[in-house]
């Protein structure tokens, strides 16, 4: 037999060849060491050709960016976060000691009580205690949407004002940023049921019963729903109302005590674990300390967690001003519009962005 | 289930994966694989499932690729930039782009029908079927995959020699 070309040694290291060639080739390939050569060529050719193509399966997806992985939090970004919450609650309460003088005694020791909430509460909450304390991921998160969201507590109503049925609407929503905040720690990998189950019901309402605790409580006016968009009003005080409107892809349930970014922490919240609890500690002190930007007791840039509640002063501006910006994270148009100077508007939405900016920055490495 | 259904369950991972290694693109690869399908159920019969899968789908990256050639560079370009902005991370995952920008040239360098040839073969398709495909003999099929392995091959090594000559000279 004459040498089999190169085609007919394909074929047959393929098994494409009938059964009659296929022993035509093998008996000469045995007896001839070139074509021997050959096949082992080929053989190399058929192999080293796969390899090169599998190469190519990593082909990118077009145009269309491609989404970036969700990436878990470091648990040690659960514990700083943590530590700061309790930390900023201890210089709060000092702080506030210090400036407040001409704060009736009362709520000094009111404010001392709740900061001692804020860092004792997790004790009367079983799991959650443990949990803060050794800054585990899931408490944070649970206790985290407390503070930030819950008016539930039963000495708030008749102590500080609340009405009853704007603590009713309150402690209605109050359990649904647990059940957030119970999503937010299954994306991190540590779901806790229990701890965001337990968190609403033992926190007191550290934030909202501080503002309440004011003269002028905020007053939350209304949510009305809009698919494709949250929309929240408070009056934080008499005629003084700051409107948030934020059009997102995701029509979550939005569960919001602040003027605006306790929304956009828990929205942020919903993408991605990686929030951090600075974030909605600020975004808890953004409610007070929207209006009380002038309280001099609380510095603009400690994480207030319960700063000075709101004053109405006199010479406020009377005007409706709006901030509108888009989110870089998630791309929402975020809208705040009150009637308030327009400064004041920008203080709190640049306050927004910022914590944004930080958790967005924290998603991605 | 309903035979288009049975159609994709078979056929639509070494479709897209023949389709992805021919485009270079896994979006259009899974477009275009779609397209093939619901040709697919248009038609009454089919003798052949597997090569006339394959041969559709080549007819119609053929097609759109004589159509849509303008508008995919400029996609392709705006895709680059995209790319440039990406920060690669490790180094594994240069190494991995390298690897895939020299195998895409290389097979780029093919001609188009011992390509296609090469990538049906590597699905699975067997003679008869790439011949039916690509309307070629079955006797010429042997040949068309022995010379597209070796040129494959060999441009590939050429391009890794020059890129190692390279970072060569870049280091001293």
């Amino acid at each position: 037999m004459q040498h089999p070309d190169e085609g007919t040694i394909h074929s047959w290291l393929d098994g494409a060849l009938s059964a009659d060639e296929a022993t035509r080739v093998e008996t000469h390939v045995k007896e001839c060491p070139q074509c021997a050569v050959t096949v082992a060529e080929a053989r190399g050719f058929i192999a080293a050709s796969s390899r090169i193509l599998t190469a190519l399966d990593n082909a990118p997806r077009g145009v269309i960016p491609a989404a970036t992985p969700k990436k878990r939090v470091d648990p040690l970004v659960w514990r700083v976060a943590a530590t700061v919450l309790v930390v900023a609650a201890g210089t709060l309460v000092v702080a506030r000691n210090r400036g407040s003088n001409e704060q009736p005694a009362d709520r000094v020791m009111v404010s001392r009580q709740q900061a001692s909430v804020a860092a004792r509460v997790p004790a009367a909450g079983g799991p959650a205690a443990v949990a803060v304390d050794q800054a585990m991921p899931k408490a944070v998160v649970g206790n985290a949407s407390t503070i930030a969201l819950s008016g539930k507590t039963g000495t708030s109503d008749s102590r500080f004002g609340i009405p009853a049925r704007e603590n009713n609407a309150l402690e209605k929503r109050a359990m649904m940023p647990a059940g957030q905040a119970a999503a937010a720690s299954e994306i991190a990998g540590a779901a806790a049921p229990t701890a965001s189950t337990f968190a609403p019901s033992h926190v007191a309402g550290v934030v909202v019963t501080d503002s309440a605790s004011e003269p002028e409580p905020l007053k939350l006016v209304g949510t009305p729903w809009r698919i494709g968009a949250k929309v929240t009003l408070y009056e934080v005080a008499p005629g003084d109302t700051v409107t948030l409107t934020e059009s997102m892809p995701l029509a979550l349930e939005q569960v919001v005590t602040g003027i605006s970014s306790t929304s956009t922490a828990m929205q942020a919240t919903s993408k991605s674990a990686a929030v951090p609890l600075k974030a909605r500690v600020d975004t808890a002190a953004i409610t007070s300390a929207a209006d009380s930007q002038r309280a001099a007791s609380a510095p603009p840039s400690a994480p207030a967690v319960s700063a000075p509640a709101p004053k109405s002063l006199p010479g406020m501006a009377n005007t409706l001003h709006t901030v509108t910006w888009t989110d870089a994270v998630t791309g929402n148009a975020l809208t705040l519009t009150g009637r308030m100077p327009k400064a004041r508007l920008q203080e709190i939405k640049i306050r927004i962005e910022r914590e944004r900016a930080a958790a967005a920055a924290k998603k991605t490495p | 289930m309903t035979d288009v259904e049975r159609l994709f369950r078979t056929y639509n991972v070494a479709l897209v994966r023949y389709l992805t290694r021919r485009l270079g693109d896994r979006d259009w690869a899974e477009e275009v694989a779609q397209e093939t399908f619901v040709r697919a159920l248009r038609q009454t019969s089919i003798q052949n499932e597997r090569a006339w899968l394959f041969a559709v789908a080549t007819n119609l990256v053929r097609d759109e690729a004589r159509k849509d050639m303008r508008r995919r560079k400029h996609l392709a370009l705006l895709a680059e930039e995209e790319r440039d902005e990406i920060v690669e991370p490790e180094e594994t995952t240069l190494e991995r782009a390298q690897e895939a920008a020299m195998a895409r040239k290389a097979v780029d360098g093919l001609a188009e029908r011992d390509r296609l040839a090469l990538l049906m073969r590597e699905e699975g398709l067997d003679y008869n079927e790439i011949a039916e495909a690509l309307q070629l003999s079955p006797g010429s099929v042997g040949t068309t995959l022995s010379r597209a392995r070796r040129r494959l091959v060999e441009s590939y090594e050429a391009l890794q020699k020059s890129q190692e000559e390279r970072e060569k000279n870049a280091a001293s």
